[in-house]
């Protein structure tokens, strides 16, 4: 085994980690405190703006989860390099659990017409369609009992996947790739209706009388593209110093453009393909969703979103070079993961609102959740070689580049 | 995404079993075209398919002498056959494509020994679908009206109705597959033209494989045309079935209204491909003696190609089931129930165990490389497949909004033949195709051997 001499501490990340950890941690408690001030001024917009983040952040981490367990099923050295990267992004998630109990104890009526006493609804349609839908799906409780069980179901995804990655770690070499694949393959279907049902849930139901059967699929695309692309954020911080200098091949940093291509076209089709049903469709409970969204000055948000989130950064990722180089790719990566931001802020913000406005809560909340999500991030990523020392396909990243 | 390094350390079957050479690959491929007797059963099954192909243009005239009448659609149901037979053959048309372009992209070299016939499948499974919309029209002979010509009648297509998007999707699909299944052919064309006895044979591949002399320039046309073409043709694997479900979603109908339609028609089309390419490759493997090409490590990989796509079918039912009850709307509820309970229930408990139950014996590793079991699950899919289809078109339009336009669908024997015709068509031109052309790509099998791996 010619990993066999290669020693674990010198696969640990770099120490540069740890800075960027505690000023992440400075950032994020400064912004708290900020956060947490206006929460007592002004409730409601803070709860706006904390579902916000609350999805942009979680996106990272379950879309990392996602990614991690496609590579366990595909297999190849493009997942391998950034495998404890994503490892570590899905290991926030107790963190995102911890996060949602104050939407549960105190921002549900504030948020969500349907947990707000029927008697105060004014719109006679919309009452007759709520009396019956808390009765059976949209009630507090039952809200409360899912989420138990989505995060339920995506800690103990978290938990194996990084327990017998872990094992990895320490000689002897060991072949998980068979128990790993077990667990990916039914993973992902799990992920798959979870991440549905939690979108359904958490951000379709801020509009009760709206559905869309694509948007879990949606609300997906989104998740692994953040993932991907807070991937190259990362690799491109530690590719500066050992031991992921060695380990970055553009062959490699190809493959992860290749992806955010993938996804920024599956985003844009499944986006499009709902536009144009509803709009051809036409039909009143539909349509009124897109009547919010493209009115007011929302309007321009989308069309914004069209041309970069979409049209500028298929042409760019269409370059073979430009995927290849990770310095230059990391500004696209960060582009999109704003971008990522905006989409969501683009599905949640116009329910509340019927021009385009941005509340202070939209801003100083997503910091302060990322800062303390980050300083997380980072004391993962820390926490265990960049690499599984032990896994057999851990030879092929360590091999030096052909080129 | 390396397959070689895969390969090294996996226990799974090889993507060519060991022992063979450029020379051996050559021979062994080319025989069954050149030197190989035509067998008695080849005739007998070329035969009895050429004469259901008969049967379809009886069908077919009798339709032009006395018109759609003699189907069974009626109006509220106005979509009977013909477009659950041309969603079907679509779907089955999309496996070639996605073998050839997108595997190709995604560098996965286990696609080589499957993607030829599977591109010809595709062709036959497309010209089989195109005959439907066309014969549906009513006045097939006006076809061209589809086209935006400039007319002295005034008459323009209406560009808003996905109608008129089939045309173009299907039409620029066919051509692009034929185009790229016609230049992956070229140097095997050339091989069976150096290899042939036969005059005529050398002449005609000769003039089909267009002065190919394998010079190094000409590998690297070929290679970069190649690579352009399945740029070219990945989009359409996307973009021809999710046109497919504009022709649904786009109306208001209950049970066509719905934004998963594209995804969901998408994986439902290459889960009924893999299912077709199935159940030729297994069949095909065994009379020509082709495992040591197509090994179980091929029959594998389609099971999981199955396996997953099915499962994108099962989340689209799941999810279109909820949806209707979570919305309240009373009509989507009303679909679901006429679904499970209405006169064409049998049906749809039929697609639930032919699509998601009965395919989930995938899972075991075992039966994915048993080819009669894989054979088996493949005819379920088909059939669960074409119900999928059946269930959309005709029990959506049964009973919509009001029920004094509530009717029935009964398919008359025209209806039947039609449809048995077509396949009768496909498999007669499979027949044709593994006789007169090498339905193993031989040159991209040269490149799995050990003697083409170069080193860098």
């Amino acid at each position: 085994m010619s990993t066999a001499h290669m020693r674990n501490p010198d696969l640990m990340a770099p120490l540069v980690v740890k800075t960027i950890g505690q000023r992440s941690l400075v950032v994020g408690v400064i912004f708290s405190v900020i956060a947490v001030a206006g929460a007592f001024a002004q409730p409601a917009v803070f709860f706006r703006g904390y579902l916000l983040s609350f999805m942009a952040w979680l996106g990272v981490a379950l879309g990392s989860m996602a990614v991690l367990m496609l590579r366990h099923m595909t297999g190849g050295g493009w997942g391998m390099v950034i495998r404890r990267i994503m490892g570590a992004a899905m290991r926030t998630l107790p963190f995102m659990a911890l996060l949602f109990v104050p939407i549960c104890l105190f921002g549900l009526p504030k948020l969500y017409v349907w947990a707000r006493p029927l008697e105060s609804i004014t719109d006679k349609h919309l009452r007759e369609h709520l009396q019956e839908i808390t009765r059976s799906y949209l009630s507090v409780n039952g809200f409360i009992l899912r989420a138990v069980i989505y995060f339920a179901i995506w800690n103990a995804l978290s938990f194996f996947l990084t327990k017998w990655s872990r094992e990895q770690d320490q000689p002897p070499a060991r072949d998980h790739s068979a128990r790993f694949r077990a667990l990916a393959g039914p993973g992902l279907i799990l992920y798959g209706f979870t991440i549905s049902f939690a979108a359904i849930d958490w951000v379709m139901s801020l509009d009760p009388s709206w559905i869309s059967t694509i948007y879990g699929l949606l609300v997906l695309a989104g998740q692994v593209l953040s993932a991907i692309c807070f991937a190259v954020v990362v690799e491109r911080i530690l590719v500066r110093y050992k031991p992921m200098s060695e380990m970055l091949k553009p062959d490699y940093v190809h493959d992860h453009g290749k992806l955010m291509l993938t996804f920024v076209m599956v985003w844009a089709y499944f986006e499009f393909s709902q536009w144009l049903i509803i709009w051809a469709g036409n039909l009143p409970e539909e349509i009124t969703w897109y009547m919010r969204r493209l009115n007011g000055g929302w309007g321009y948000i989308g069309l914004f979103l069209v041309v970069f989130h979409f049209a500028v950064p298929f042409v760019m990722l269409l370059s073979r070079p430009f995927k290849r180089d990770v310095t230059r790719l990391v500004w696209l990566a960060i582009w999109l993961m704003v971008m990522r931001y905006l989409d969501i802020f683009w599905n949640i913000e116009p329910n509340f609102s019927n021009t385009l406005t941005v509340t202070w809560a939209d801003v100083v909340v997503p910091v302060a959740m990322g800062g303390l999500w980050l300083a997380y991030f980072f004391r993962n990523l820390g926490s265990m070689p960049l690499l599984p020392a032990y896994d057999l396909d851990a030879k092929e990243v360590l091999e030096p580049a052909h080129e | 995404m390396d397959e070689r390094s895969e390969q090294a350390g996996g226990k799974q079957a090889p993507v060519i079993e060991p022992g063979y050479t450029f020379g051996s690959v050559t021979d062994k491929i080319s025989a069954i075209v050149l030197t190989r007797p035509t067998s008695t059963s080849w005739f007998i099954g070329f035969g009895a398919f050429f004469l259901v192909t008969m049967m379809l243009l009886y069908a077919i005239g009798y339709l032009l002498v006395r018109g759609t009448g003699i189907w069974g659609i009626n109006i509220p149901i106005g979509w009977g056959f013909a477009i659950v037979n041309f969603v079907w053959w679509i779907g089955i048309g999309h496996a070639g494509t996605l073998i050839s372009a997108i595997l190709l992209l995604l560098r996965q070299s286990w696609r080589n020994s499957i993607n030829r016939f599977a591109e010809a499948m595709t062709l036959f499974a497309v010209a089989s679908a195109g005959i439907f919309p066309l014969i549906h029209m009513g006045r097939p002979w006006l076809a061209y009206w589809m086209f935006p010509y400039p007319s002295t009648m005034g008459i323009w297509p209406q560009f808003r109705s996905p109608l008129v998007w089939d045309v173009f999707a299907v039409s620029t699909y066919f051509t692009v597959s034929l185009l790229f299944w016609f230049i992956g052919l070229i140097p095997d064309l050339a091989t069976l033209r150096d290899r042939s006895e036969n005059r005529w044979a050398r002449i005609i591949y000769g003039i089909l494989a267009m002065g190919w002399r394998g010079s190094a320039r000409h590998w690297f046309r070929y290679e970069t045309a190649y690579l352009l073409l399945a740029g070219l043709a990945t989009p359409l694997v996307l973009s021809v079935h999710t046109v497919v479900s504009f022709d649904f979603a786009v109306g208001i109908v209950p049970g066509w209204h719905t934004t998963i339609f594209p995804p969901y028609f998408v994986a439902g089309a290459i889960y009924s491909g893999f299912a077709m390419v199935l159940m030729l490759a297994i069949p095909i493997r065994k009379i020509y003696a082709l495992e040591d090409f197509i090994t179980e490590r091929h029959l594998e990989n389609s099971a999981k190609v199955m396996l997953a796509t099915g499962l994108i079918v099962a989340y689209g039912y799941i999810i279109e089931g909820f949806m209707g009850w979570y919305s309240g709307n009373r009509y989507d509820a009303f679909t679901l129930w006429n679904r499970l309970h209405g006169p064409y229930a049998f049906f749809y408990y039929m697609l639930i165990a032919c699509n998601i139950v009965i395919p989930q014996v995938l899972w075991i590793r075992k039966l994915r490389t048993k080819p009669v079991a894989l054979f088996a699950v493949s005819g379920v899919i088909l059939v669960g497949m074409w119900l999928e289809r059946f269930i959309i078109v005709v029990v959506s339009l049964q009973r919509d909004f009001l029920n004094s336009s509530w009717g029935m669908y009964y398919p008359t024997r025209w209806d039947w033949m039609t449809y048995v015709g077509t396949i009768g068509m496909f498999l007669a031109a499979m027949f044709l195709f593994v006789r007169i052309l090498p339905m193993i790509s031989i040159f991209e099998m040269r490149t799995l051997l050990p003697e083409a791996e170069v080193k860098e």
